[in-house]
């Protein structure tokens, strides 16, 4: 295989993977502030691209703000989800938690589909144009558009955790949320605002991606399984490894195409999800934890 | 003793009603509806053990079933094996396929099983569909043979009803007495606290795959009924649709029971036919009852864990409390 061509697989590995770690990013900090797994992650990753191709067509916005409005809508679909669902069974067990985002995961996809259709729906790319040329490979613009944002979040995130009054508020409450509540962290905001930052980065990818590969009702539950996938991969609970493992996914996943066969390429995530459970739990970045009695 | 017969009875009654059914409904299309309760009841029973006494959930059984029948048909159509082989190797392929997955995801604290069973059921679909040389891609594959044993054939619509219902009792009974025995009393113990149970020596993993791999054979035995009672399967049965529906029955059924989850498969099942089967309701119902299926299963899965954790099961206990303190306050007086 030539270099260039190698190096083609890699720019489509490393497009998908910048989704999987905004998707990855969300399960970790939810389970951050509440130390469940939402299985509605990837319904918000769906309901971004929906709802920017409805601000689209249906309101006839223009393209940036139809993108603003996919996110937004997306971000209060996941606080209304939040407050309406999860906080009155905030103290709940853990496993209750998880089978009312299952059902919260199927309610949304079976609204979107009554409420927008269930065909495949198209979006323009951010700005048109012919691909960039790098070393042979070709780089559509859109790709630059995910990197661009992956990064752009990325960084606000950071700044949001480490230079914020409220960022270190919601890292204190995922360390020890009984303890942030006795130096006064309104805990139940954090869980709120983890919905909330957790949809808008599911949403951002949906977004992003739709141009590329047009979306649909269904399209949420196995970006979901992805990005569950690169979470554990890099440590759930881990941002830094979130989006670490999402590389590393996307690119395995290409790499897979291109030295094996596309027709399982779906299969590799679980496969990924299996062994990482099974040899090394804690995922690549993380260590190991002693569980108190 | 009193209270082991009055429990007896009470599974004696509801199985003697199931038998007779045949008997007393000559419509074949509520029959056929009414078998596939019975299937649906079949995986039921597996996923109340695994939901209800060794609290994990799964999204991937469609995937199981799925993996029987293409199993059993395989076995009966492509091989000319027996139908009781066929059946043998379903279980025996779910179980294993089972095993496979609840190996690395239940020796962890927390819900991973959850996440690995809802890829493993997209995976299998998305396996039915490419491996078309073993399972005739997306048309399908076709002609399959009745249930036979020997040279008796289970040909009837009745005769279906009745393999399949005493399949589903037998799983019941298997059920209580897994509930009843050591292993339930230990599931009971996990459910109150792991680290508790694990402190009086039971082998919590060994016990979570246990139950895991016998629901995932009950699966697979339930596909293998479906594909010989049809003859025909194709990917788009087996779908994460309908594992979520098998799951929304099980959580509707409530915890620690298993009648509780048997009666919900019933109901669920039933609702999009309610008007083949109670007279009087006009088509108009059932229609947008299949048209919104899946948002009443969705919300009805929130609502029941917010409100009525129990589900099923919790209600009929409650009424069953209130009607023993009634009787106890009758004595009294």
């Amino acid at each position: 295989m030539e270099l260039s061509e190698l190096l083609q697989f890699a720019v489509a590995g490393l497009k998908n993977g910048s989704v999987y770690a905004l998707v990855a990013l969300g399960f970790t900090i939810v389970f951050a502030s509440t130390g469940i797994i939402n299985f509605a992650q990837g319904e918000f990753y769906m309901l971004g691209g929906m709802l920017s191709v409805y601000a689209l067509q249906a309101l006839g916005l223009p393209i940036v703000l139809a993108v603003i409005a996919g996110v937004v809508g997306t971000t209060a679909a996941g606080v209304v989800f939040e407050l309406g669902a999860i906080r009155p069974k905030r103290d709940g067990d853990p496993l209750a938690l998880i089978i009312i985002t299952i059902g919260g995961s199927i309610l949304i996809q079976s609204l979107t589909r009554h409420a927008l259709g269930p065909d495949e729906m198209p979006f323009p790319a951010f700005t048109p144009g012919p691909s960039v040329l790098v070393a042979g490979a070709a780089i559509e613009r859109q790709t630059l558009w995910m990197w661009g944002l992956t990064a752009a979040a990325v960084v606000a995130l950071t700044v949001l955790y480490r230079r914020t009054a409220f960022g270190r508020a919601m890292r204190a409450c995922a360390i020890d949320r009984d303890g942030a509540r006795l130096v006064g962290v309104d805990t139940r905001l954090m869980v709120t605002a983890s919905f909330a930052l957790a949809a808008m980065l599911g949403a951002l990818a949906g977004v992003a991606t739709t141009p590329l590969t047009q979306t649909a009702f269904n399209v949420g539950t196995r970006v979901g399984v992805k990005g569950f996938a690169a979470a554990i991969l890099g440590g759930l609970g881990n941002p830094i490894g979130a989006v670490i493992g999402g590389v590393i996914l996307g690119l395995l996943e290409s790499m897979s195409v291109a030295f094996l066969s596309s027709t399982y390429k779906d299969a590799i995530a679980l496969v990924v999800l299996l062994l990482v459970l099974f040899v090394r739990p804690q995922g690549v970045l993380g260590r190991r934890e002693k569980e108190k009695v | 003793m009193g209270r082991l017969r009055a429990r007896g009875l009470l599974l004696a009654v509801p199985a003697l009603l199931i038998v007779l059914v045949p008997l007393l409904v000559d419509d074949r299309f509520v029959l056929k509806v009414l078998t596939f309760v019975g299937i649906n009841a079949l995986v039921v029973v597996g996923l109340a053990l695994l939901f209800g006494y060794a609290g994990q959930v799964s999204l991937g059984h469609a995937g199981f079933m799925g993996l029987g029948a293409y199993t059993s048909a395989y076995v009966t159509v492509r091989l000319e094996w027996s139908w009781l082989a066929g059946i043998v190797a379903a279980a025996l392929v779910a179980a294993v396929g089972g095993l496979l997955l609840a190996l690395p995801s239940l020796r962890l604290r927390g819900h991973y099983l959850a996440m690995a069973t809802l890829g493993f059921g997209e995976i299998m679909f998305i396996a039915f569909v490419e491996a078309e040389p073993l399972t005739g891609g997306v048309d399908g594959f076709t002609g399959i043979p009745y249930a036979s044993v020997g040279a008796f054939e289970f040909g009837t619509p009745e005769l279906n009803y009745w393999l399949v219902w005493a399949t589903a009792l037998l799983s019941v009974a298997v059920a209580y007495n897994v509930v009843r025995l050591r292993p339930g009393r230990a599931m009971r113990a996990l459910h109150g606290s792991e680290l508790g149970a694990r402190a009086c020596g039971v082998d919590i993993v060994r016990l979570k795959v246990q139950v895991f791999v016998l629901s995932a054979a009950l699966a697979g035995i339930a596909g293998a009924l479906y594909a010989h009672l049809v003859g025909f399967i194709s990917p788009s049965i087996f779908t994460l649709h309908f594992s979520v529906i098998l799951l929304a029955m099980t959580v509707l059924g409530g915890t620690s029971s298993i009648a509780g989850p048997v009666l919900a498969a019933a109901l669920l099942t039933l609702l999009p036919y309610v008007d083949a089967i109670l007279p009087g309701v006009p088509e108009s119902v059932a229609t947008f009852l299949s048209e919104w299926e899946t948002d009443i299963y969705g919300l009805s899965i929130i609502l029941v864990m917010l409100f009525a954790p129990g589900g099923v099961a919790g209600l009929l206990r409650r009424i069953g409390a209130r009607r023993g303190r009634s009787s106890m306050e009758r004595e009294a007086a």
